[in-house]
């Protein structure tokens, strides 16, 4: 009864397609190079990028030239140096031999106190003392900026709380007239402790399907064109729906088993959140691997070898991951490319992941990103059915 | 002497034969120059800020004008109603900016308000750049607010050195200028040598009277120029496209960047030597050539972040020390004092692969 409303069950109960299934998941048991490569790079990626792609910036190399050498000359500098964002990298007599030392890279930043600090404060003078950045990285350097910033507000603030230059405050308007100052006051959500893997681990589960599983999927597909086995295939009775969905089953199922692999790893390893309903993830990671393998198969379809296949992965690859904000934020994806940012199957799988772990995002809110995912999905499902049609014929 | 220009030649003609290879040899390295180069960056602008503003007066208008003025932020507007973390779960927006009733009258009254900056952390990079930029701005807002009577003691003067306009594809360009000439070179050249060794080819090398110094020299020349090729190419679009021009004494990076070639076609020319199969090669080679030099040399993010129990492995890197020379070159200006030790640790790691690639070949003959 089943069967005869819906087509696809007699299709999936079919002998021949039972039959082509059992064939296709013996040829991937046997498959030693496989196992290893679902097995071994996506752990040594995972690793290495989360322990490594690591932006905090601390522990600065700070310089300082105190040209004024008085008790509040060197409150100033122990007040930089004591945060956990600038240590001491030693004291320069000179502005030539700081500057050497900023380009040698002995020295991140440089501060020069003036010569006159602890008389203007007396005299209620404003100082400017000069920080030298070496901004070649811009992200470092604008952090940077705003952690000496933040110091000297807040030398400023001790300055007026001690009342030791009771004369500074003089010279300012009379307290009645004054204007009070919005203070602003910051919390950071979801993630408190500033904990930087959180980010690059949940974008990194997207790179893992759909790279792993391109170059998984296109060796697959082009195996038995280099064996010269795609011939007998085409000669069997077994229909090319049959023959690809027996090939893509094996490969989905495998890849779904190494991201709940990763998944587990990550909490493991890296005690990331999980606020919300995995359910959303695992049916991204479905998506998302329908898509990496549709893709795999496209490649292998205008490839003849798997040297051949790889080189076009070669191509197709960077593309997608530098335009994916899986470990840098999209918003710093330059204009021009943020039309492949909104397509990026990766994209929209970071963006469910990162989300629904960390945020408890639901389906209610990520609706457009699944939207997106699926089409993306169908589309590409589409195109690998029929280039690979066209390739058997 | 000939016999090593005859290899070189015969390299080339291969080359200029094979579309795939000839697009991956010259192409694919300035496309994903220009690619990476202005993709990955961490400098962000244009991020939402969603804002409650209880207050609704002049100065809660004057507050939001500046946060709306500034490139980093684009302020929205955010129902009264909602709980702010709703803007984060929601992707909404990057962070919250409340501002209290009373506000205004607290301000005129000469009393300190807090305002409230609700940053979504998930991102916690990003988050940090939002609280700088929030303060500042809040500062500033102070600042114009306090009619130069509340000026602070001490005000610091911050000036950038070397990239002033603070210009991420500044830093980057140059360090992805070192990723595609440490991949691209050695991967034509692993293919180049496995495919000898996959198609026995390599039988009509042993049988001729060619030496395995010649052999080798042979192969690893012919990549050299075609890096070399790549280097000039590239630096044409460093120096339109990035903006950048050069800072000091070039000699470092000229000899530099001959020993660098030389050491990344040796690379190459060795794993091909040690691997016959064109495909594995190739994945050998993007490995080393990709995730080392992308992840240990201090590409995207500072070396002092990676983990000490693994930072000792990015001194093996051969890239890292080209990275420092280039941006020296491009940017910094040190010359020879500051990068001379570099120059040399780069000729030792070629030696090595050289010596690594010629033990394996001495023999000229199959392995028994």
């Amino acid at each position: 009864m089943l069967k005869k409303i819906f087509p696809i069950f007699e299709f999936l109960t079919s002998h021949r397609f039972h039959a082509m299934l059992r064939k296709e998941f013996a040829q991937i048991r046997r498959d030693k190079r496989l196992a290893m490569s679902l097995v071994v790079p996506p752990i040594l990626q995972l690793l290495l990028f989360s322990l490594v792609l690591n932006a905090t910036v601390s522990d600065l190399k700070l310089g300082v030239i105190d040209e004024s050498r008085t008790p509040e000359s060197r409150d100033l500098a122990s007040t930089l140096t004591e945060s956990k964002s600038f240590q001491l990298a030693g004291y320069y007599y000179s502005v030539e031999r700081l500057g050497d030392a900023i380009s040698r890279g002995d020295v991140d930043a440089g501060v020069v106190i003036p010569k006159d600090l602890a008389k203007d404060l007396e005299r209620g003078r404003p100082v400017t003392v000069q920080f030298l950045l070496n901004a070649m990285n811009a992200n470092t350097a604008s952090i940077a900026q705003g952690y000496a910033l933040g110091v000297i507000r807040s030398w400023n603030q001790g300055l007026a709380a001690q009342g030791l230059h009771a004369s500074f405050r003089q010279i300012g308007a009379p307290q009645v007239s004054r204007r009070g100052q919005a203070v602003m006051t910051r919390a950071f959500l979801f993630n408190p402790g500033l904990e930087s893997t959180w980010f690059v681990v949940t974008g990194i589960l997207g790179l893992l399907i759909i790279l792993n599983g391109s170059i998984v999927a296109s060796a697959a597909m082009v195996k038995e064109r280099e064996a010269g086995t795609i011939e007998q295939l085409v000669m069997s009775p077994a229909t090319t729906s049959e023959i690809i969905v027996a090939k893509m089953a094996p490969l989905f199922l495998l890849l779904i088993l190494m991201v709940t692999g990763a998944t587990a790893f990550i909490k493991l390893a890296f005690n990331v959140p999980f606020n919300g309903n995995l359910f959303v993830v695992f049916c991204g990671a479905c998506l998302c691997t329908l898509s990496g393998i549709a893709l795999g198969t496209v490649i292998a379809t205008f490839s003849k070898s798997a040297q051949q296949a790889q080189l076009t992965s070669f191509f197709v690859n960077p593309l997608l991951t530098t335009a994916s904000g899986a470990v840098t934020p999209a918003e710093a994806i330059p204009e021009w490319l943020q039309p492949l940012v909104r397509v990026n199957p990766i994209r929209h799988f970071s963006v469910i992941a990162r989300s629904n772990m960390i945020k408890g995002t639901g389906f209610e809110a990520l609706w457009l990103n699944f939207l997106v995912l699926g089409i993306f999905t169908v589309l590409l499902v589409t195109l690998s059915v029929w280039r690979f049609r066209k390739m058997l014929s | 002497m000939r016999r090593i220009f005859a290899q070189v030649r015969k390299e080339l003609i291969q080359i200029l034969r094979d579309k795939r290879a000839l697009g991956l040899a010259l192409v694919l390295p300035m496309t994903q120059l220009i690619l990476m180069g202005t993709a990955i960056s961490l400098s962000v602008k244009d991020l939402t800020m969603a804002v409650q503003d209880f207050d609704n007066s002049p100065a809660s208008r004057e507050l939001l004008g500046a946060f709306h003025q500034s490139i980093t932020f684009r302020t929205i507007p955010f129902a009264p109603d909602r709980q702010p973390e709703e803007a984060f779960v929601t992707n909404e927006a990057r962070a919250v900016l409340v501002i209290p009733a009373h506000f205004g009258r607290d301000l005129a009254r000469g009393r300190n308000t807090p305002v409230q900056v609700l940053v979504d952390a998930s991102d916690s990079n990003t988050a940090r750049l939002i609280e700088g930029y929030a303060s500042q701005i809040t500062a500033g807002f102070n600042a114009a607010n306090a009619n130069g009577a509340m000026a602070a003691p001490v005000t610091a003067a911050i000036r950038y050195w070397y990239n002033p306009g603070l210009s991420s594809k500044k830093f980057y360009g140059p360090g992805m200028f070192v990723l595609v000439i440490s991949l691209f070179p050695p991967l034509l050249a692993t293919l180049a040598m496995a495919r000898e060794g996959e198609q026995q080819t390599i039988l009509q090398v042993y049988v001729s009277s060619i030496s395995a110094h010649e052999f080798l020299l042979g192969k690893i020349f012919a990549f050299m120029l075609i890096a070399l090729c790549d280097v000039v190419l590239l630096l044409g679009l460093l120096f339109t496209y990035f903006g950048l021009s050069i800072a000091g004494d070039p000699t470092p990076f000229l000899v530099a960047t001959i020993l660098y070639t030389f050491c990344v076609a040796a690379f190459g020319t060795l794993i091909g030597a040690a691997i016959p199969n064109q495909a594995a090669a190739m994945q050998a080679v993007a490995m080393g050539g990709f995730l080392l030099v992308f992840m240990l040399s201090g590409l995207i993010f500072p070396i002092q972040n990676i983990p000490v129990q693994i930072r000792w492995m990015s001194n093996l890197v051969w890239g890292r020390y080209y990275i420092d020379i280039v941006r020296d070159f491009l940017l910094q200006g040190g010359g020879w004092p500051a990068e001379w030790w570099k120059v040399g640790i780069i000729g030792l790691i070629g030696g090595i692969f050289y010596l690594r690639a010629w033990l394996t070949m001495r023999r000229m003959q199959l392995a028994a």
